[in-house]
């Protein structure tokens, strides 16, 4: 039956793919409809408030909860001790307990839990508890926790040290390469931390039912590991919990833990018999964190004569913050995220995640591939210019082909790496401005690289596909939609309700995409790594097409032609050989329900096993990996530092885009995400204090600092990729930081090795510059 | 997050307000455009047990182009286009001020009087409580330079060095009746971080008035910040002179975003008054001034940074204002 | 509720009565007991804008807005932009044009449009930037959002 791929149809031939889609539900979040979860209400409910450790590490003695315990219109009191279970995103990382157990970790590390009538009696409860704690010695310095130390953070830190874990990785042999290589570059990268800063700040609602059941309501990008864990957790069998995501303000990474919040949030609700909700301020969203780790790198990398590479020797020092979270992929992917797009024969990695105290870092946007990137793309510029080598002709030589495998075992199944730089050189005019811009003025180019899907499921055991879709189609035409692929604003059922659509040929208003709820959506794993394209696309596919081939045995049946000739038209079906004679789709249909009622189909992608078979050999494995090639112009104010971009010509290989909409969406997010990284965003910690909880004082930037940008879409079709797609999410954030750090160099001949890059640091790198008699560019 | 209950009070003429500020004497707070003190307010920050909204006040919203009243909201100013052409600063400075946002509900008033900041106050009282509180809220410590006397908060308007250039005078009405002062004797040099101004208890500001003679004057503002939104001044420096011909006849110079109050530096401008437009000129008169004033580190940018931004801001303001330019008065 | 009053204004066109003390403030009365959960709490100090009203056509920040204050005001929320059956121009201009991708931020947004767009129906593109330059947006870029608002006023989105 005709349930093949449709990799081989003409593009032409795609009605909605390939296209520029306009959200599904769009609609709705213009008019003030769409239903976030601070949106909801259930009868009876209660407002949840957490009591915040004021200590970056201590050890509890006591904690007296009895006064408001008492306290008229408190309904649930509790601390750590009620629900001790260590739980983590990582299996193999449990070090998280929903309230402190023992210690404190970090400040705003969370103590004990009220539900209340209202905010203020909760506020007042919470007022009244006394906990009595000890301080401890305080590690803010991940450098120190390297070595063993009085109070290691966690016990489970390696001998003694706040080593959360440890990475050591050699492929080839880079003292070899190193020693007969005529050019050297080193970089020693320095990164602040940076936070999602999703506009909806962190919110749960939950009820427990008298039929035993719980359900939960939250603000997450992954709501299949938030059921796990609410589960584990709490001690309830996951059938008896039914977790929902509603709209979500966008998440980039820090709504994809499994958050104590949640659990918090949900355990109040079983304690106190009402539903309650728990939203949390901006201030307690800033120390939930998870964002991406503050992180120093040593990145050296060696090359011949002629540019082409010899290897890479990396060292990254990374701050974990209180708790593992993601931390031992981070550990990886800032080394092995390395991997591309250049080929490279030698490659050497030490990498150590470190505890300290304070917020916990964990998965952002292009997690662990944005600080590396950075500094092996600076690295490639200054190399370039030792060379005498063009930049892009440096990158050219090296580019990983097609079809072709890294030395630690990545298959790379498409790349259009060399048209990506290509296409970025002539739109940018990079030939006739690179180095001959006046003083002041620069441009730069900055390349990318980046997974298109963890191959591996962080929930391996038991072995089930990563992504399910299923399919319903009734009498009325309709055909739901139902899966757990979590839409965070990214435009994930869009393109799910289009790939149904282009596949049955039906309109796209047709398709329903149901909202994630876990009693009727099969399990996805959701919204991170840059997955959902690829997965779930691939899964839809699958699904829509077992449909369409009882679609299409109807139809023959009822046009008394031979199914493997019928054809899918616009809303219909016919037979090539007389299309004046075709059935309608709804007629499809129904003659199919005769045999069996409304249709059901369902769909599901299972990654293949890939990746060697040393220790750490999945991280960083995906199914197809993206591409990019950025070109930023700048233009910097020489007399104060201050500075913009006017242009950024972002080349991206994402394969075949399937929502054009979407996908130039999501590149321009992220060139203003990672603008945000360079330009000014910081947690910026004194010791364990974090000075800037609050949007104020994080400099997410705005719209007046925002360059022109140019999109290109160069992708070669991917042979593995859901009609030849690859991600989009995350690997356009990675190219734009060095791509930035390039034009600036060659506007004022000054390299900047630590982010953030403010104007007090521009200005003072000029001066440094001109103090040492260094001219650039006559200046 | 929530403001603990207060009571609020909507007089709707002066005699009434100040009756009102008698009666409730260190006890209330004057409300204006809210946009500062309730933010404050929702963070627990020297909150009151009343608020005396000036919203009914109409005199308080009369704009004329001699008097522009304490009430007028800011996006108002924005829109007048003959405040606009006549007091260029002040235009630049009020087009700087946070968001379109905060502009719609802020007044001058507001701005002129507007709390000063700091990493270690504008804070949740739970991250106060944290450090142990400091001492412009709650606290007896200062932890920008560790002692228990001084406090180091940053002034913050945007408005103040505008109107300081152009010899501003505010109206000040409050239970001894009603005063006018120049607007630099508004803030209290001889204080600090929390006895910003010279306000007696129960006053209020009813009006700002601009003489004739800044009609005459060139002048400009210019702010230094990380974004070119919301955010508040690391640095504002406003400059206003007049020439004859290509003699400096007059020239003020004034800083905001620094100290704990915003300054006019007529000692260290008076000596080059009478000097012929130079480059040096221009120079001289930064270099002037930035040995002189003395921020700390509780904004972003470092206090180096600033310090020399200032002396920068101060000759590009006369770049743009020497006569060549056609600026000239 | 010590100090509670009833208080009229008009929201939506619609007169409306409410009790509220005196330290209710806008947003909270829009959401909690309203029930009108377009205007969205992102910050609740003032730098976000995502709870951005229309008073008085001006965009205001409702999460720094008393309710005594706006009494016998015109409070327009997101809820009163489009008319039942069709979408205010500057909302299908955000659709059409991939202005939305979380939508958190959206409703703010299109508010500050809109009060744009009455006031200078063909604003320039550094006009456009400059009136949405109290909203925050994490998503997208501005750059559809920028461009949405130039599609709006093309297509006399004044509304």
């Amino acid at each position: 039956m005709s349930s093949g791929p449709l990799r081989s149809a003409a593009p032409a031939a795609m009605r909605l793919l390939g296209g520029r889609i306009p959200y599904v539900e769009g609609p709705l979040k213009v008019t003030g409809r769409a239903e976030y979860t601070d949106d909801l209400a259930r009868p009876g409910m209660l407002v949840g408030k957490l009591l915040r450790s004021p200590w970056p590490h201590a050890r509890i003695r006591s904690i007296d909860v009895r006064e408001a315990r008492g306290m008229p219109g408190v309904f649930a009191v509790l601390t750590g001790d009620r629900y001790p279970t260590p739980f983590g995103v990582l299996p193999i990382t449990r070090d998280e307990t929903a309230l402190a157990v023992e210690k404190v970790r970090y400040i705003g590390d969370i103590v004990a839990a009220v539900a209340a009538q209202d905010e203020l009696t909760a506020e007042r409860a919470l007022a009244t508890i006394r906990v009595d704690a000890e301080p401890l010695p305080e590690y803010t310095d991940p450098r120190v926790g390297l070595r063993p130390v009085d109070e290691p953070i966690h016990r489970r830190g390696l001998n003694g040290t706040n080593i959360q874990k440890e990475v050591r990785q050699h492929f080839g042999d880079v003292d070899a390469a190193f020693a007969q290589a005529p050019v050297t570059v080193r970089v020693h990268g320095s990164f602040a931390g940076v936070t999602h800063a999703f506009t909806e700040p962190l919110v749960t609602l939950a009820e427990a039912t008298p039929n035993g059941r719980l359900t939960v309501w939250s603000a997450t990008q992954v709501p299949h590991y938030l059921h796990r864990t609410l589960s584990e957790v709490l001690g309830i069998p996951m059938h008896r919990i039914r977790v929902i995501k509603p709209e979500v303000g966008g998440g980039f990474g820090g709504k994809s833990d499994p958050l104590p919040h949640e659990i918090v949030c949900a355990a109040l609700a079983i304690e106190s018999g009402r539903p309650v909700k728990m939203l949390l301020d901006r201030e307690e969203v800033f120390y939930t964190n998870h964002g991406r780790h503050p992180t120093e790198n040593d990145v050296r990398i060696a090359f011949d004569a002629e540019g082409r590479l010899l290897g890479y020797d990396i060292e990254a020092v990374i701050d974990g913050g209180a708790w593992s979270s993601f931390g031992t992929v981070t550990t990886y992917y800032n080394g092995v995220l390395a991997m591309g797009p250049y080929r490279v024969p030698n490659f050497r990695y030490v990498g150590h995640r470190v505890y300290t105290n304070k917020p916990p870092s964990g998965a952002m946007r292009a997690h662990g591939g944005t600080n590396i990137r950075y500094s092996v793309e600076v690295a490639f510029d200054e190399a370039a210019e030792q060379l005498g080598i063009d930049p892009f002709e440096l990158r050219a030589r090296n580019a990983l082909p097609p079809n072709s495998d890294t030395i630690n075992q990545f298959h790379i199944s498409s790349t259009s790496f060399l048209r990506c730089l290509e296409a970025v050189r002539e739109r940018s005019g990079w030939a006739s401005k690179f180095r001959q811009l006046p003083y002041g003025k620069g441009i730069g180019l900055g390349c990318g690289f980046y997974i298109s899907g963890s191959n591996s499921p962080i929930h391996f055991t038991p072995k089930m596909p990563q992504s399910t879709v299923h399919l319903k189609a009734d009498m009325d035409g309709g055909i739901t939609v139902h899966s757990m692929q979590a839409d965070i604003g990214q435009g994930s059922n869009t393109l799910l309700a289009a790939i149904v659509a282009e596949v049955l040929g039906v309109d796209l208003d047709r398709v329903h995409v149901h909202p994630v709820d876990s009693d009727v959506s099969p399990v996805d794993l959701g919204s991170y790594s840059s997955r959902v394209t690829f997965m779930m696309g691939n899964a839809a596919r699958q699904a829509a097409e077992a449909m369409r081939a009882r679609l299409v045995r109807a139809a023959a049946e009822l046009l008394g032609a031979p199914a493997e000739r019928i054809e899918v038209g616009h809303e219909r079906f016919f037979w090539p050989e007389d299309p004046a004679r075709s059935v309608s789709f709804l007629e499809a249909l129904h003659k199919a329900m005769e045999a069996e009622g409304a249709l059901q189909s369902s769909g599901s992608f299972t990654s293949k096993p890939m990746g060697g078979s040393f220790k750490g050999a999945r991280a960083g494995t995906a199914p197809a990996y993206s591409f990019a090639a950025y070109v930023a112009e700048v233009e910097v104010d020489v007399e104060t530092g201050v500075y913009r971009p006017t242009h950024i010509y972002a080349a991206f290989d994402c394969g075949r885009p399937l929502n054009r909409l979407a996908v130039e969406g999501q590149i321009e997010g992220s060139i203003h995400m990672g603008l945000g990284q360079f330009m000014g965003e910081t947690m910026n910690y004194r010791g364990a204090r974090l000075l800037n909880p609050a949007l104020l004082d994080y400099k997410i930037p705005m719209p007046e600092q925002m360059p022109e940008i140019d999109v290109l879409l160069v992708g070669d079709d991917d042979p593995d990729g859901p009609f030849g797609a690859k991600e989009a999410g995350e690997g356009p954030l990675v190219a734009t930081l060095p791509a930035m750090a390039n034009a600036l160099y060659d506007a004022v001949g000054v390299r900047f090795y630590r982010l953030p890059v403010t104007p007090d640091v521009v200005w003072k790198g000029i001066q440094g510059r001109r103090a040492a008699a260094r001219r650039w560019k006559g200046n | 997050m929530h403001l603990d209950p207060f009571e609020l009070h909507r007089p709707a003429t002066v005699e009434e307000t100040v009756a009102l500020a008698r009666e409730l004497a260190g006890r209330f707070d004057y409300l204006a455009g809210g946009t500062d003190l309730l933010a404050n307010y929702k963070m627990h920050l020297n909150a009151k047990p009343h608020l005396i909204a000036l919203d009914r006040l109409a005199p308080l919203r009369e704009r004329r182009l001699d008097r522009i009243g304490a009430m007028v909201r800011l996006a108002e100013l924005e829109r007048d286009g003959a405040i606009r052409s006549a007091y260029p600063a002040l235009a630049e400075a009020v087009d700087q001020v946070a968001t379109p946002l905060v502009r719609a509900s802020a007044t001058v008033g507001g701005n002129l009087l507007v709390d000063t900041r700091c990493f270690f106050f504008n804070q949740s009282y739970f991250w106060r409580a944290s450090l142990g509180f400091c001492l412009k809220a709650d606290g007896d410590r200062c932890h920008v330079v560790p002692q228990k006397e001084r406090c180091y908060a940053t002034f913050s308007g945007d408005l103040a060095p505008a109107l300081l250039v152009l010899d501003a005078e505010v109206e000040i009405v409050g239970p001894d009746g009603r005063r006018r002062i120049p607007l630099a004797s508004l803030y209290d040099e001889g204080g600090d971080g929390i006895r910003r101004h010279r306000l007696a208890p129960g006053e209020f500001l009813a009006a700002v008035t601009l003489p004739e003679a800044a009609r005459r004057r060139s002048s400009t503002y210019a702010k230094l910040r990380v974004r070119p939104s919301f955010d508040f001044p690391e640095l504002g420096v406003a400059v206003a002179c007049r020439w004859a011909g290509d003699r400096l006849e007059h020239l003020a110079v004034a800083t905001g975003g620094l100290e704990t109050y915003p300054r006019r530096w007529d000692d260290v401008t008076a000596p080059f008054v009478g000097r012929r437009a130079s480059s040096e000129l221009f120079r001289e008169v930064g270099a002037a001034i930035r040995p002189r004033v003395r921020p700390v580190h509780n904004t972003f940018l470092p206090p180096d940074y600033r310090k020399q931004m200032t002396e920068l801001f101060v000759r590009r303001a006369l770049e743009r204002l020497a006569p060549t330019s056609g600026a000239a008065g | 509720m010590p100090g509670a009053r009833r208080i009229r204004f008009g929201l939506n066109g619609h007169p409306v009565e409410v009790t509220a003390p005196p330290e209710r403030i806008l947003l909270d009365l829009l959401r909690d007991d309203l029930r009108l959960t377009g205007s969205k709490r992102g910050c609740d100090l003032g730098t976000c804008g995502c709870c951005t009203v229309l008073v008085d056509g001006r965009p205001t920040l409702s999460c720094l807005t008393l309710v005594h204050l706006v009494e016998g005001r015109e409070v327009m929320t997101i809820e009163g932009i489009a008319s039942p059956h069709e979408l205010h121009p500057v909302q299908r201009a955000f659709v059409e044009h991939g202005a939305t991708q979380c939508g958190f931020c959206t409703p703010g947004f299109i508010l500050s449009a809109v009060a744009l767009l009455r006031e200078n129906p063909q604003p320039t593109r550094a006009q456009i930037v400059r009136a949405i330059s109290g909203n925050l947006c994490r998503c997208t870029g501005y750059t559809k959002i920028v461009e949405a608002i130039e599609a709006a006023s093309r297509a006399g989105g004044a509304g």
